[in-house]
């Protein structure tokens, strides 16, 4: 009586098991992985003489995000077998995704735009900002003079 | 069979998802560290964003081939896990074993990576926190006090050390005139001037302690013309005091006859006086700015031992930034590397397939946060 519901279960995740295993071949995964280190060699991309002539630092940004949820997408549908499940999968993913994103953007007017309006104490006390190229050539044209200038451009 | 049970309702137990309660088990706890580590990175990238300023990779001492290195390696020991999987789903017991070994392995590599990582950072004064971190936000009037009392620092520990070697004889050299002629002379003028030439003082002086990029030829050119400012004035002041040493010499040999001669003489040295202390005011900066100009990456690269306070700004969010990312995910692969030296231990046939799978899920999970890490921490 008590043997027969446990060979019935077990005879299910051997099914599912099966299952699984249709899908996902050694070869599947030595593709994945090839495609894995592929565009991780990709993101470099982003680094090289050519990208900085043609494209700006802001979409070399969105590539490399671009590369990264590839990258997640396949190691999440072929290692983490979600390719194959069943559809409970929409019932987890989908809900943290929403929140992951919502998190983020929650956070944005919060601290991401938080120097935005900042006082001037505030700014005070603030980080300085990078030296740029035009600054550079400024300061080594005519010395203190601009060094001067920018620094007032810091200090409001 | 049929017969027996005719009559009776046979009961069957019905899971409520399509499998086992481990996977669903792990599935939930994974969709707890993906609200995590979204936080953590959601909070990483609004405030990397949102900061007026964020330091380069370099100048944090990060290195992008070390990073992509650590990518390879998670990349790889995520396969060696499915291998895993599937050779004990054949029963393959021991070929299973080997690639759970081959995981811990790559594991450890990451791991080791990354404390040779932390080690780089740490020994050139990034840390998260004060004391310990040298990172200054902005150079201003706290940070050239702070430079100065890390000379004195060092001035008294090898001026009071016991028969000191000569490295340390050159160390005390090197201390004495910095503080002499940079860093004291620098901490004075942005004192005493106003707040924006006072600002260029404390500018230049950081830039000598860690360049940021542009700044670098900028210094250069800088103490390029100061030294032929100050050789000019070395020669001036040469030339107007030899003939007075002469004069010097010649009243004295000529000895104190008469009260007019010493007369003449007390000045004559009070002037040699004055004009001497300007000439040895003129070669200490002389000699300061040879050990500016030799090192060109900053005084903390070419003098390591120094630890001089330096401003990397945004350097602090940085550092805390980095650390709790990068050291929760090294927490998560720690446990995962435990579990993984545990399953050695035993036998991974059919039966323990769904474990290695259950472990695979978490690792995967930590490889996963890993990929999205790398770029935003090393590449952005």
């Amino acid at each position: 009586m008590s043997e027969q519901p446990e060979t019935g279960s077990h005879s299910e995740s051997d099914a599912t098991e099966d299952e699984a295993h249709h899908g996902g071949s050694i070869k599947t995964y030595v593709l994945v992985f090839l495609a894995l280190c592929l565009l991780t060699t990709a993101s470099f991309f982003t680094y090289s003489e050519f990208w900085r002539e043609h494209f700006s630092t802001q979409a070399g940004w969105a590539f490399m995000m671009a590369v990264s949820c590839t990258k997640a997408l396949l190691v999440v549908l072929f290692f983490m077998h979600l390719l194959y499940e069943a559809n409970w999968k929409y019932v987890l993913t989908i809900p943290t995704i929403f929140m992951s994103i919502f998190l983020v953007l929650m956070l944005i007017p919060d601290v991401g735009m938080r120097m935005n309006r900042a006082s001037e104490e505030r700014l005070r006390h603030m980080a300085i900002e990078h030296v740029t190229d035009e600054h550079a050539a400024e300061t080594t044209a005519s010395e203190d003079n601009s060094a001067v200038h920018s620094a007032k451009e810091e200090h409001p | 069979m049929s017969d027996e049970h005719h009559g009776h309702i046979q009961l069957r137990y019905h899971p409520g998802m399509p499998m086992s309660n481990g996977k669903t088990c792990m599935w939930l706890f994974l969709s707890t560290e993906i609200m995590f580590f979204a936080g953590l990175i959601g909070t990483y990238i609004v405030l990397r964003f949102g900061a007026p300023s964020w330091p380069l990779p370099h100048e944090v001492h990060l290195s992008e081939p070390i990073g992509a290195f650590n990518t390879f390696v998670l990349i790889c020991s995520s396969v060696t896990v499915v291998l895993a999987l599937e050779a004990a789903r054949v029963n393959r017991v021991g070929q299973a074993k080997g690639w759970i070994a081959a995981t811990l392995l790559l594991g450890c590599v990451f791991l080791g990576v990354k404390a040779y990582e932390y080690q780089a950072k740490f020994s050139h004064g990034i840390y998260p926190q004060k004391p310990h971190s040298l990172i200054y936000e902005k150079p201003d009037l706290a940070y050239a006090s702070m430079v100065r009392q890390t000379l004195e620092a060092h001035q008294v520990r090898l001026a009071s050390a016991g028969n000191p070697s000569t490295d340390e004889q050159d160390q005390l050299a090197v201390t004495g005139t910095l503080l002499r002629h940079f860093a004291r002379p620098a901490e004075l003028t942005a004192a005493q001037s106003g707040n924006q030439q006072g600002q260029v003082v404390l500018n230049r002086l950081a830039a000598a302690i860690m360049p940021h990029g542009d700044q670098m030829p900028v210094q250069r050119k800088l103490l390029k013309q100061e030294k032929q400012e100050l050789e000019k004035r070395r020669d001036g002041l040469d030339a107007k005091l030899s003939p007075l040493r002469m004069q010097q010499k010649e009243l004295k040999s000529r000895g104190q006859e008469n009260a007019a001669t010493e007369e003449q003489l007390s000045e004559l040295n009070k002037k040699i006086a004055t004009l001497g202390g300007e000439a040895i005011e003129v070669e200490g900066r002389l000699n300061a700015i040879t050990i500016l100009a030799g090192a060109d990456h900053g005084l903390n690269e070419k003098y390591h031992w120094l630890h001089l306070p330096m401003v990397i700004p945004g350097g602090n969010m940085w550092a805390s930034t980095y650390f709790l990312l990068t050291g929760f995910h090294a927490l998560h692969v720690l446990v995962g590397l435990i579990v993984f030296a545990l399953y050695l231990f035993i036998r991974l046939d059919r039966e323990r397939a769904p474990h290695i799978e259950y472990i695979g899920l978490y690792w995967h999970f930590v490889d996963l946060v890993w990929i999205f890490l790398f770029p935003l921490l090393y590449l952005f």
